[in-house]
Order: structure tokens, then C-alpha cells, then sequence
């Protein structure tokens, strides 16, 4: 990978490895799996859970009106930036050029990557990357610290452009 | 990871008093293990337009004390913002002001 930076034109431009942009694409296509499930099937995921949490801690009744009125927009919104971003990744690998509005996308979309993934596999704060790949956890755990390592580029390339207009 | 370290920023003052009715709700983020800090900092920015200084110290009061309130007013409002941190991934909720 080549982490995402700014380019001179405004855009934010990064490069996947082929394997890379494959990883990519079944992991969209996993959490849209989530997104478009029937309510009734993914009712206790806690990835679900996690990706549309209570607005209100305490009172379940206020928790439920919060629901009902942002629930569907929630989702409709990520479904929207996992399209952008689906639109956006070069499926065999490559340059990935982002005006403002898709790295939006790309950033809310690598953010709930990040969730679903972190929460499945039970990151904390201790959390450390693997030293050696032995089995599927490692696996999944290098593909969570890559997705850590592209999003967190593409912060840092976002606040360097956004210092640069000023 | 995060940016220069600000000066500490405390949120509004509610310590005068007031009626119950008067109260005004907050939103506040929780801490949450997976959300980068440099992340938190950029979106807090982003929606609240807080200078990069606020939202780097309301960043680390969540780190550090697992929640800050970063934003207050009329209840609608606080659905609101808190529908636009749930579009980010951020850990927020809502209530009135303790």
C-alpha cells in the first residue's frame, strides 16, 4: 500500500496492492451483507449494534424515538459511502484518486470496516498487532491494523490539505 | 499521534442555577477502543467547527476520562448531533445536562 496523501490537484491519492483492493472489496461486500440484512436476523449482533448504537443511555423509550427517527437515514448514508467507495477502488489494484466528497465516504466507510472488524474480534486498548500470521484471528487482526494503517493516512492527508487551504 | 497538546478546555459552565425545564441537554462522546484519536479530533472539527486545539483537548478528555460532553442546547438539536457522530462511527449519546 502507499498511503493515501494529498496531491497537488486537491485530490487525496493513495495505491492498493491487487491483494489489497481484493481484501477491500469482500470486506464491503460483507458489511453491506450487514447493512441490508433483515432487521429480525442481526437484531443482537453487536456489530450491528455497535455501527447503529442507542442515542439515549438510560431511557429506553427516548432510545427507541431516536431510532425510529435516524435510523433509516443512518443507514441509507452508509449505504451510499460504501457505494462511493466501491465505485472509487480500482477492483485489480492501483491508484485510488479522491476528490473531497469520496474521501468523506472513504472515511466514514474504512471507520465502519474498522468497527465491525475491531468488535468481532474484541480489540481493546491492548490490543497489539501480530508478530507472526498463525492462524485466521492474526489474519484478521493484520487486515483490521492495515485498515487502521490506510485510514489513519488518509486523516492525516485530509488535515494537511485542510492546513494548506488556509 | 494526536496533535500539540492544548490547554485544558472545560465546557460551558452550568453551574448557576436553574429549573429543571431550564437544563439543557448535552451530547457526549464515549471512549471506545477502535476509533483512531487522530480520527476523533478531525471529525469533532468537522462538525462542530472547533478549533484544532478544542477538538484535540475534548479528544483527550474522552481518552482519558472515557467521555466528554461536546455539545449542548435544546434536545432536538442534541438528537441531531448525535445522529451526525453515529454517521462517523463516533460513540455518542444524548441527555440532559447532569
Amino acid at each position: 500500500m502507499k498511503p493515501f496523501r494529498a496531491a497537488r490537484s486537491g485530490e487525496l491519492v493513495a495505491g492498493l496492492e491487487p491483494a489489497e483492493a481484493q481484501i477491500l472489496g469482500l470486506l464491503l461486500d460483507q458489511l453491506e451483507q450487514l447493512l441490508t440484512a433483515d432487521a429480525e436476523d442481526v437484531a443482537d449482533d453487536p456489530v450491528v449494534e455497535r455501527l447503529f448504537p442507542d442515542g439515549h443511555r438510560s431511557d429506553a423509550g427516548m432510545a427507541a424515538d431516536y431510532r425510529e427517527l435516524t435510523e433509516a437515514s443512518l443507514r441509507n448514508g452508509k449505504a451510499d459511502d460504501l457505494a462511493t467507495v466501491r465505485a472509487s477502488l480500482p477492483a485489480g489494484g492501483g491508484d485510488v484518486r479522491l476528490d473531497a466528497d469520496q474521501a468523506g465516504a472513504w472515511l466514514r466507510t474504512s471507520n465502519d470496516l474498522r468497527l465491525a472488524l475491531g468488535t468481532r474480534l474484541g480489540i481493546t486498548e491492548e490490543t497489539e498487532p501480530p508478530e507472526d500470521v498463525a492462524d485466521e484471528t492474526d489474519q484478521q487482526l493484520a487486515v483490521y491494523y492495515w485498515l487502521t494503517a490506510l485510514q489513519g493516512s488518509l486523516v492525516d492527508a485530509l488535515v494537511a490539505s485542510r492546513s494548506g487551504r488556509r | 499521534m494526536a496533535g500539540p497538546l492544548a490547554p485544558t478546555w472545560t465546557p460551558e459552565s452550568t453551574s448557576e442555577e436553574r429549573s429543571d425545564l431550564d437544563r439543557p441537554w448535552v451530547t457526549i462522546v464515549w471512549n471506545d477502543p477502535v476509533n483512531l484519536m487522530t480520527y476523533v479530533t478531525f471529525v469533532l472539527q468537522e462538525l462542530f467547527g472547533y478549533d484544532e486545539a478544542t477538538a484535540t483537548s475534548l479528544m483527550l478528555q474522552v481518552h482519558h476520562d472515557g467521555k466528554a460532553v461536546v455539545s449542548s442546547g435544546p434536545r432536538e438539536r442534541m438528537e441531531h448531533d448525535t445522529s451526525r457522530l453515529h454517521a462517523y462511527g463516533l460513540w455518542a449519546s444524548y441527555q440532559r445536562d447532569a
